[in-house]
């Protein structure tokens, strides 16, 4: 009964139910099977051969399954394989072109430095303008007249705000 | 007085060690009856045995097995019909 050729109907696994056609004896366990099922390895155990033969050859492909299961009125499990993707093989640089590279990235290299030496000066500057004599680092100047001088200032301020307001009700 | 629901055997207990170290009881739901087979009433296997809340967060395919009748019929059942209905066509 388990020739290539024999339809069979599977029935164990998520193909049971479904027809499909010995296309290879592997042993006298196992056979490969392929039709309505996925082309797979199967146990004879878990097929139920039919009376129906189809002329195929040992091992045909799954196109001559296909045709021989159109002619049936059977219609055959279609799985697609992922289309190959064409990788772009990288280019290896020329030693013209590295040596091109290596002068940009210097020249790159040499600005940065360049303002980063202004910028270290410049913050130095900075630093001298804000603070004051060696004294007033030491914490020896009185901070307190240095306060109500500060206090007095926003009083006078205010005094001149309404004086505006005013201007602009006029 | 112990509350009622305590009192009855509608809920099971289940001893949890709690950070402390002692042990506790709390009181869970029971969990339903296995699934079983239509023809001949064996238990399913493949089927979680879990509450309606916890089945409906599982995906289909942690829920029954992948095959025709799965989840209804046990796999000796599905294939005694399969060949069965093959030999009388």
């Amino acid at each position: 009964m388990i020739e290539v050729g024999r339809i069979c109907v599977k029935t164990a696994g998520r193909d049971a139910g479904l027809k499909c056609v010995i296309v290879d004896v592997l042993n006298d366990k196992f056979v490969l099977i392929d039709g309505e099922t996925r082309r797979r390895k199967c146990n004879v155990f878990h097929l139920e051969p039919l009376k129906e033969v189809v002329k195929i050859k040992k091992n045909a492909s799954h196109d001559d399954v296909k045709k021989e299961f159109e002619k049936l009125g059977l219609k055959v499990r279609e799985t697609k394989p992922k289309p190959k993707k064409e990788r772009q093989a990288k280019k290896r640089k020329t030693p013209e072109q590295l040596s091109v590279q290596k002068e940009e990235k210097k020249k790159l290299r040499d600005i940065f430095k360049l303002k980063s030496k202004d910028a270290v000066k410049d913050k130095v500057k900075e630093m001298e303008n804000k603070s004051g004599s060696l004294e007033e680092k030491a914490g020896l100047v009185d901070k307190s007249k240095e306060i109500k001088a500060d206090k007095k200032e926003p009083q006078e301020e205010k005094a001149s705000k309404p004086a505006k307001k005013s201007d602009k009700k006029k | 007085m112990v509350e009622r629901f305590k009192r009855s055997r509608s809920l099971r207990k289940v001893k949890v060690k709690v950070p402390g170290g002692s042990t506790v009881v709390h009181y869970r739901r029971r969990k339903p009856k296995g699934a079983k087979c239509g023809n001949c009433s064996a238990t399913l296997k493949g089927i979680p045995r879990e509450r309606p809340i916890k089945m409906t967060k599982m995906a289909k395919t942690k829920k029954r097995p992948e095959r025709p009748y799965g989840g209804n019929l046990c796999s000796r059942c599905m294939r005694s019909l399969i060949v069965e209905r093959v030999r009388s066509q």
